[in-house]
């Protein structure tokens, strides 16, 4: 049933630095994150560069801030995208633009680059690979409130006026838009059409992985077909790796370096995003105490591990006892169901999988700060 | 490119608005027109007048005491358009001349659409049906085809020359998803739109998939300068798009504003196409110049014809119902011209439309005032622009053919 994970998990023996036990992983919460990703912003030098304040302070931007004021009161998906650009969150929208940056600076100069190109360097990174860093920051943010567009089929009064969402629906596809056209200039003006093919074939990706995430199961549906882990895995490498994955590949090109030192980035960015996936994923089943109230997607990984250990059957009779009056879903028994199980654990190994296939990838790279940034982030990511 | 080309525009709009300079204008207009394509503007050069046809039940007698105010330009050059287009005469018109290049263009791009997912697959596809009028492929193939002749490269179209035609039309093709969704449309091209049957989730996913296929597509190509040039093109359409949510307060401003949203809206994808296709295949800026302005100049007028059809044109014929720009609060040329003879409608501009019977009462202010032919006039102006810029290449079927192609924006009825 599953002959890919059972594998992994042999692997992982194999490697003794990441490798993490169950009882571990409620000891260190996101605060540790946290701390991996703002220390190793210092590494890089200045985490913003003027792309991405050129963007948030434009007309177009400006106008659609001023309209958002609007949407106060309503539930449009584009208030809450909003709120996380002022408040909190700085990690999380800062977090692929820091990982390309460093791997750019552990990569260092190519033994191909010319002298005067290497004297444009600040902080060992050169300004073609920060812009690139921003560019992936502003494709990551672009979806972020595309992700949010809301079907108006499917609306329903709680939701505020229908005009109202109409105009946030206006306002998110604009504003995504106008992340995206500036992502491509600012692609373009990397001058280097590979690195503009690679990172136009990751959007592409990106856009693929989110048409296909699951749609909130309601309860009508929650029975339906679910997924197995393998295509879980694909689904979410399109949703949440391959951008990433790309942007490391494409800072090794434009510094010159090779197919090799290309491939090993590549493999980073892939299995850190994976790893970091499975982390928030898992996020709900570790914190959770008794008796709080909790919720999840039934497609977190957790679940769908556990719908292909007890099978399509039994899955149905736990979602069944689980519905409470109101036809809703008492997710803490869900939870239960899950944890009594080997969904969970499978989860963790998988996710320490990940994180150690990264780690991995960085060793042919010389030691350096950057590197060991690196090294913390992808140790982080096996840690909940 | 030296002076902004607003600056030029404005100067025309200014020019425009004395009606003493438009009768001027209107002369030089038939002189210079009929000598580049006669059989097509004959019935311009005789200054008929044409009783209003019953073909066009919203062109209502003019009212306003202007000389040209029975004219109905429209009605007179759609007899014409009919003639250029079936004549078997000998110089072709654009599309069977354009034909042979754009043979496989709508394989060619559902191949570079291909993806596994069939859902995704198939809302790909839903426009690139066939159906679509091609008219910036059209004009792409046609520009580069004159290009090579005056560049002196006997044969085929060079591959990256054929990529930027498909590339044109699929920008084109994302940009309506997406405005679809923005504008809430439930048709078009006689079709459901992808957001009334899919969701507007989907239908932003799909157009944002259009676009990064394109954009991969034109990495491939491999010249980085037709990459930042098209690339171009993308931010423009997003500008474009944010500048119709505003009104401006200033009579002036709001013209200008008209018109550089319509360059950044519709001609900013035909000029950088041409600028593309020339860059690919001449290195001399002058020519890369040529092609730019002609596309230029060809998509305002194209747009500026669009929005009066939108106050001329039966529901059927567009494909979408007619005042359609006015119920989504947009003022476009004729609206503006109008207002100038009708200061009621300044108000209504301003809260764009949307008090009850705003709608109603902004139309018939514009079929009352001369805001139509102004706006055709102006349409004009452009395509004169354009036959004056794409004289400068050598002489090649496809250059006259392009030539020809500004009647066909003029006169087109839908």
């Amino acid at each position: 049933m599953l002959p890919t994970t059972c594998c992994r998990l042999c692997c992982r023996a194999l490697y003794s630095r990441g490798q993490r036990a169950l009882s571990l992983f409620s000891s260190s919460g996101p605060s540790n994150w946290s701390k991996v990703v703002s220390d190793a912003e210092k590494i890089v030098g200045y985490p913003t560069s003027f792309m991405s304040l050129r963007c948030l302070l434009s007309d177009e931007l400006s106008n659609v801030a001023v309209n958002v004021r609007k949407l106060v009161g309503t539930r449009h998906p584009l208030l809450s995208t909003a709120r996380g650009f002022v408040y909190d969150n700085r990690n999380n929208l800062q977090m692929r633009g820091v990982i390309v940056l460093l791997m750019s600076k552990a990569a260092g100069p190519s033994h191909a680059a010319s002298d005067a190109l290497v004297q444009d360097m600040v902080s060992g990174i050169y300004p073609s690979q920060r812009n690139l860093a921003e560019i992936t920051e502003l494709i990551h943010t672009a979806f972020l409130v595309h992700r949010g567009i809301v079907n108006l089929k499917e609306w329903t009064v709680s939701d505020g006026p229908l005009k109202d969402m109409q105009f946030g629906n206006k306002m998110a596809v604009l504003s995504g838009d106008f992340l995206l056209a500036n992502a491509c200039t600012g692609l373009a003006k990397l001058d280097n059409t590979k690195v503009v093919e690679l990172i136009s074939s990751a959007i592409g990706d990106l856009v693929q992985g989110i048409y296909y995430e699951s749609p909130s199961y309601t309860e009508d549906n929650s029975a339906s077909d679910g997924i197995d882990v393998q295509t879980w895995e694909e689904q979410s490498f399109l949703s949440h790796g391959a951008l990433l994955a790309k942007s490391c590949q494409a800072a090794m090109e434009l510094a010159n370096h090779d197919k090799e030192a290309q491939r090993l980035a590549y493999k980073y960015g892939k299995h850190l995003s994976l790893g970091h996936r499975l982390n928030s994923d898992l996020q709900p089943f570790v914190k959770s105490s008794v008796g709080e109230p909790v919720s999840f997607s039934l497609s977190a990984a957790p679940v769908v591990f556990h719908r292909q250990i007890v099978g399509e059957k039994r899955w149905r009779q736990q979602l069944q006892q689980a519905k409470t009056g109101g036809n809703q879903l008492d997710y803490s028994k869900i939870l239960a169901a899950v944890k009594s199980e080997k969904g969970m654990s499978s989860a963790v190994d998988l996710c320490c999988y990940h994180g150690n296939k990264a780690l991995e990838a960085i060793q042919t790279f010389p030691s350096s700060e950057a590197r060991s940034a690196l090294e913390n982030i992808a140790s982080a990511v096996t840690k909940c | 490119m030296a002076a902004p080309w607003w600056r030029h525009c404005r100067r025309w709009s200014t020019y425009c608005l004395n009606p003493l300079l438009v009768e001027t204008g209107w002369c030089f207009n038939t002189r210079s027109v009929s000598s580049v394509s006669r059989t097509s503007w004959s019935v311009w050069s005789r200054n008929e007048v044409q009783p209003p046809s019953s073909t066009q039940p919203n062109l209502k007698p003019l009212i306003c005491g202007n000389r040209l105010k029975s004219r109905l330009p429209f009605s007179a050059l759609q007899s014409c358009c009919c003639r250029t287009i079936h004549s078997d005469t000998k110089p072709k018109d654009p599309f069977s001349l354009a034909q042979k290049d754009l043979t496989t263009l709508y394989d060619d791009i559902k191949k570079e659409l291909f993806v596994s997912k069939h859902e995704l697959k198939h809302l790909c596809d839903y426009y690139f049906d066939g159906k679509g009028k091609a008219i910036r492929p059209m004009i792409v193939v046609l520009m580069a085809r004159a290009l090579n002749i005056h560049s002196n490269r006997a044969g085929d179209l060079l591959p990256g020359q054929k990529a930027v035609a498909m590339i044109s039309e699929m920008i084109h093709t994302a940009s309506l998803v997406h405005d679809d969704v923005i504008d809430g449309s439930d048709k078009r091209r006689g079709k459901r739109t992808i957001n009334e049957v899919w969701g507007e989730k989907k239908a932003i996913l799909v157009g944002d998939f259009i676009l990064s296929t394109a954009s991969m597509a034109l990495a491939r190509i491999g010249n980085i300068t037709v990459v930042k040039v098209l690339s171009q093109v993308i931010e423009d359409l997003v500008r474009g798009e944010f500048m119709q949510l505003g009104s401006k307060e200033n009579e002036n401003e709001r013209f200008k504003h008209y018109l550089e949203k319509t360059f950044k809206k519709t001609a900013s994808l035909i000029a950088n196409s041409c600028k593309a296709v020339s860059i690919l295949v001449n290195s001399d800026p002058d020519v890369h110049e040529i092609a730019y302005q002609y596309g230029k100049n060809v998509g305002i007028a194209f747009q500026l014809v669009d929005d009066v059809l939108d106050f001329t044109s039966g529901a059927n014929h567009l494909g979408k119902p007619s005042a359609a720009d006015l119920k989504l609060g947009l003022a476009t040329g004729p609206v503006l011209f109008a207002c100038q003879q009708f200061p009621e409608l300044h108000a209504m501009i301003m809260r764009r439309f949307s008090s009850n019977g705003d709608v109603d009462r902004a139309w018939q202010y514009v079929l009352q005032s001369d805001g139509v032919q102004q706006t055709s006039y102006l349409a004009q102006h452009y395509c004169r622009e354009a036959i004056r810029h794409i004289s400068m290449l050598q002489p090649s079927p496809e250059r006259d053919a392009l030539i020809r192609l500004t009647d066909m924006v003029l006169n087109r009825d839908k």
